[in-house]
């Protein structure tokens, strides 16, 4: 069974992330990613960073993962708002 | 076999303005993100998309995979440039972006 912090532990080892968290019931996680190296990516470049991270867990065992990205800039403006 | 379904879809991706990607049909999806993008092209009155089910072939999903460079299934392409999978779609969507790059295919 995939866990939520399985997949927060590889996104977090794969790259910098200012806040970051991961809830899921084993088949479909969400996850909230707020990273600096999003800053000037396009959003399909800005999933390929946290895929990458999770390498071929995403091509089987992980089918339903909702990704949400953000600098943390637009982050800050989320909360705001 | 490889070259056969990337050759595929690109010549599907190419000569339609818009196709999804999806697990099931665009009347009867079988996944909830599948259901998410189809609801979103009728949402926007778009009515001529392609949508084409994966499971018709099991050379589609490997084949997309490889074709967009990306892990996950719905895909959604518009002018033959692929634009993302549900999130992208949906937060797009919010934004107005994707009436922006759809003008022309509603209605």
């Amino acid at each position: 069974m995939v866990t939520p912090e399985s997949i927060q532990n590889n996104i977090a080892q794969g790259m910098a992330t200012a806040h970051l968290t991961v809830v899921g019931d084993g088949q479909h996680f969400e996850a909230i990613v707020v990273s600096e190296a999003f800053a000037g990516q396009s959003r399909i470049r800005r999933h390929q960073l946290v895929f990458a991270t999770l390498g071929d867990r995403m091509r089987g065992e992980i089918h339903a993962l909702s990704i949400k990205t953000y600098t943390p800039e637009e982050w800050q403006a989320a909360a705001a708002s | 076999m490889t070259t056969d379904i990337q050759q595929r879809i690109h010549e599907q991706v190419t000569s339609n303005p818009v196709v999804l990607y999806i697990k099931g049909s665009a009347k009867f999806p079988q996944c909830g993100y599948s259901a998410n993008v189809v609801r979103i092209l009728n949402l926007l009155g778009v009515k001529d998309f392609l949508a084409v089910n994966v499971f018709d072939d099991p050379a589609y999903v490997p084949g997309l995979v490889e074709y967009a460079n990306w892990p996950t299934l719905p895909q959604c392409y518009i002018n033959g440039e692929f634009i993302g999978g549900s999130d992208i779609l949906t937060e797009m969507y919010q934004s107005g972006e994707l009436q922006q790059l759809l003008s022309g295919h509603a209605g």
